[in-house]
């Protein structure tokens, strides 16, 4: 335990010092250090996936705390979570089968405790399910009560067998940390490998002698564009700089290394260029459950420039830049203000900047957000690993992978909540 | 001129009612209980008449009750009074309750929505294999009686979904009154946010003086307007909150007449519109335009005569389509109107 406490502050100072660029890097570092946590965690012997869920929550909630601004965080300990109750649920399912399967086999002569046990058998297998799932419409009138049932019924099951189940019980207690531990690991591959999976997809959308304008640098786009231009597509692109960070002058030199068209233009001819231009391919930092986009600064502009000139705007995100909450007041709440310097010359401007001088408080004031917000009616689709969607579909691919119970990750207190 | 029943009981708890009105609604009653009289529930060989719609009206009365959970009330008795032995007769009887329920006030969709929720749980349960018929009942019937409590909760945790949207300083406009919207203003108020509440009047029904009185109970500061100052005001607007009727599968509201205005308003002047309603209040209409519904009529006190060459538009709803609504506040969760027809589908089909 020591261990993996040295990882995590370790990590935490990482973020909160924001030394890990990128959402990739800080998903793929997240998703690590939750597996060393879960597999360095003790479990008992009842209520395994509650004791993990309890550590993820704990160290989750301070990975959120250190870099609330950088998304992905959040994102990945809720993906652990959805993940942990997943694997109970279909270990529980199965094991239900087990003691139906006994229970039937039994020739005991309690009968009607075993027809009790197989209709409470089914009943609960479904309530868990349900339990898994958001609340629906389905399940508006069934009972809680049931889910709370579960536990008792193994863990009565449990007693009643006797000596067999307890060795599958120790057995059981393995193989869920072992299937967490595999699918958190399936979880790092996909973060690792997106950029592959949503470049397979280039094909479909860019066709011959088209023209594309992206702003600043994404990896992902750039993968895109080059997947494209392997399968023999020609086309051009606009690259926008991106101001202040000017990341798209970097993006033009690798499109030109590989042979591409490129013309740079600053964000401000945006409007002056768009009508020019087929479509525009952006990447993101997150994407908000209904659809909004948080993307480098300038990325509103651009998309309301294609807007008005009806070019369709794509936008490129991996599935872990996903986010289950609705964002209200975004351009103040999941926004960060970087360092003026990057617009600003010290040097030359130390006299308007002044603290010192005067009345304490300077005259000039710099302001330099990172990210804008776009919201969902600018964009035309979203591409993921999983393939293209509206931007109204998000809340499927959420449900999918995430739980309704995490969406605030709070280490519930032990007295009494 | 005829009078919808439902809004004959909205006015009812509201205590708006003129003369004229009350004249109405007391033949409107009459001619009610003759026709419910004749949808008596057969009680087999006890003789004894259950009339499931003097059920509903008697839980329909109580102003904090939804309608939704009147009739899952009514259904409930229903169930307790039936005797039948078998699933499929409990059923039968059941949605001979509930047909004659929708056919008594078809203007009322939660009413509508509630029984076919309600028909649709019996249909499920009775899909397990339940050993004891008797078991399956007592279920049904705890389950429906419980259902009120779902419904109070059901305010509570739309309330709390909708905290963070409000914030310090903010300006929320509120047309109707709702008690899922108050129950949102009160926890915002509870909860020491300082905000501002504009109310339109909501002419017929002046729902927005009760609305103000009860802000102005709970110290929040609140500006009346009249219905046709919406647009005037609408710039200093942050939000728009509203409740709904009902919501339609398309994830439009239906919901008092002027909704629809006031949404127009607020999507042209960039506003977010915000719904907060049950998940009981989906319903399975799409309406295309705004006669599409069924009519809802509610008489207009002018508190003058009008000559009788002289027409009144007396729809007291309206539809509003989903693209000028932002975001719906449900128990489920926060949806975007786009959510509304998947959890239809997922429950009817």
């Amino acid at each position: 335990m020591p261990d993996t406490q040295v990882l995590v502050n370790d990590f935490l100072n990482k973020l909160k010092k924001r030394k890990i660029e990128g959402s990739q890097a800080t998903a793929r570092q997240t998703a690590e250090l939750l597996r060393s946590v879960i597999s360095q965690q003790r479990v008992p012997y009842t209520n395994q996936a509650g004791a993990l869920i309890d550590a993820v929550k704990a160290v989750g909630e301070q990975l959120i705390a250190a870099n609330p601004v950088e998304l992905a965080v959040g994102n990945i300990v809720r993906r652990v979570l959805h993940i942990i109750r997943e694997e109970d649920l279909s270990l529980t399912t199965a094991a239900i089968g087990g003691l139906n399967l006994s229970a039937v086999s039994d020739d005991e002569n309690d009968d009607d405790r075993d027809g009790d046990s197989t209709l409470s058998a089914a009943a609960v297998a479904a309530a868990a399910r349900s339990t898994l799932r958001p609340p629906s419409l389905q399940t508006l009138l069934e009972d809680t009560p049931v889910s709370a049932a579960v536990p008792q019924t193994s863990s009565s099951g449990g007693d009643s067998e006797g000596k067999s189940k307890s060795a599958d019980k120790s057995s059981r207690s393995r193989k869920l940390k072992h299937d967490v531990i595999e699918a958190v690991n399936e979880l790092i591959q996909d973060i690792v490998t997106c950029h592959e999976q949503i470049a397979e997809q280039a094909v479909e959308h860019i066709h011959q002698n088209e023209v594309i304008l992206t702003l600043g640098s994404s990896r992902t786009v750039l993968e895109f564009l080059f997947a494209a231009k392997e399968k023999k597509r020609s086309f051009r692109v606009f690259v926008a700089e991106g101001a202040p960070r000017y990341q798209g002058h970097l993006l033009a030199k690798e499109l030109v290394a590989r042979g591409l068209q490129t013309t740079l233009i600053t964000d401000s001819a945006v409007f002056a260029m768009i009508s020019r231009v087929n479509m525009v391919i952006v990447g993101a930092h997150a994407v908000m459950a209904n659809g909004g986009v948080i993307a480098p600064v300038g990325m509103n502009l651009v998309a309301l420039a294609a807007q008005k000139h009806a070019v369709p705007f794509v936008v490129l995100a991996g599935s872990h830049k996903l986010c289950p909450l609705y964002p209200h007041n975004p351009e103040v709440l999941l926004n960060e203000l970087r360092s003026p310097s990057e617009l600003l010359d010290f040097g030359e401007f130390s006299d308007c900047m002044d603290f010192g001088s005067g009345s304490g408080s300077p005259l000039l004031h710099v302001v330099n957000p990172a990210f804008d917000y776009v919201p969902p009616k600018l964009v035309s689709l979203f591409i993921t690993d999983t393939g293209g969607h509206n931007p109204s579909y998000m809340y499927r691919l959420i449900a999918d992978y995430y739980s309704a119970d995490d969406l605030v990750v709070q280490r519930r207190a032990t007295a009494g909540n | 001129m005829s009078m919808s029943a439902y809004y004959q009981t909205r006015a009812a708890h509201h205590g708006v009612v003129t003369s004229d009105w009350l004249a109405q609604s007391q033949e409107a009653a009459t001619r009610a209980v003759v026709t419910g009289g004749q949808e008596i529930v057969d009680g087999g060989k006890s003789g004894r008449a259950f009339s499931v719609i003097d059920e509903f009206n008697n839980w329909r009365k109580q102003p904090d009750l939804a309608e939704a959970v009147a009739a899952i009330r009514a259904l409930a008795a229903v169930i307790r009074n039936s005797e039948a032995k078998t699933m499929m007769e409990l059923e039968i009887e059941l949605k001979k309750a509930s047909d004659s329920l929708k056919s008594w006030d078809t203007t009322s969709i939660s009413l509508t929505a509630g029984c076919d929720l309600f028909m649709r749980y019996v249909t499920r349960t009775s899909a397990l294999e339940y050993e004891d018929f008797n078991s399956a009942r007592s279920r049904l019937i705890e389950r429906a009686e419980k259902f009120g409590e779902i419904s109070y909760k059901a305010r509570k945790i739309i309330a709390m979904l909708s905290q963070d949207f409000i914030f310090d300083g903010c300006t929320i406009l509120v047309h109707g009154f709702s008690r899922v919207v108050m129950e949102v203003l009160k926890m915002a108020a509870q909860n020491k946010k300082l905000f501002r509440v504009l109310c339109t009047e909501g002419r017929p029904d002046r729902s927005g003086l009760r609305l103000a009185n009860e802000l102005a109970k709970l110290d929040v500061p609140v500006k009346l307007l009249i219905d046709s100052a919406v647009a005037y005001t609408m710039d200093e607007v942050d939000m728009v909150f509203v409740g709904a009727d009902g919501v339609v599968e398309s994830g439009g509201i239906i919901n008092m007449m002027g909704t629809y205005q006031i949404a127009l308003v607020a999507h042209s002047m960039n506003k977010p519109v915000y719904v907060a309603a049950e998940s009981y209040k989906f319903a399975r209409l799409y309406p295309l335009d705004q006669k599409d519904m069924g009519p809802a009529l509610r008489p207009i006190d002018f508190g003058v005569p009008i000559p009788s060459k002289v027409e009144v538009e007396t729809s007291a709803r309206d539809y509003t389509p989903p693209q000028y609504l932002t975001l719906l506040f449900t128990d489920l969760g926060v949806l975007t109107p786009s959510v509304v027809s998947d959890e239809l589908i997922q429950l009817y089909l």
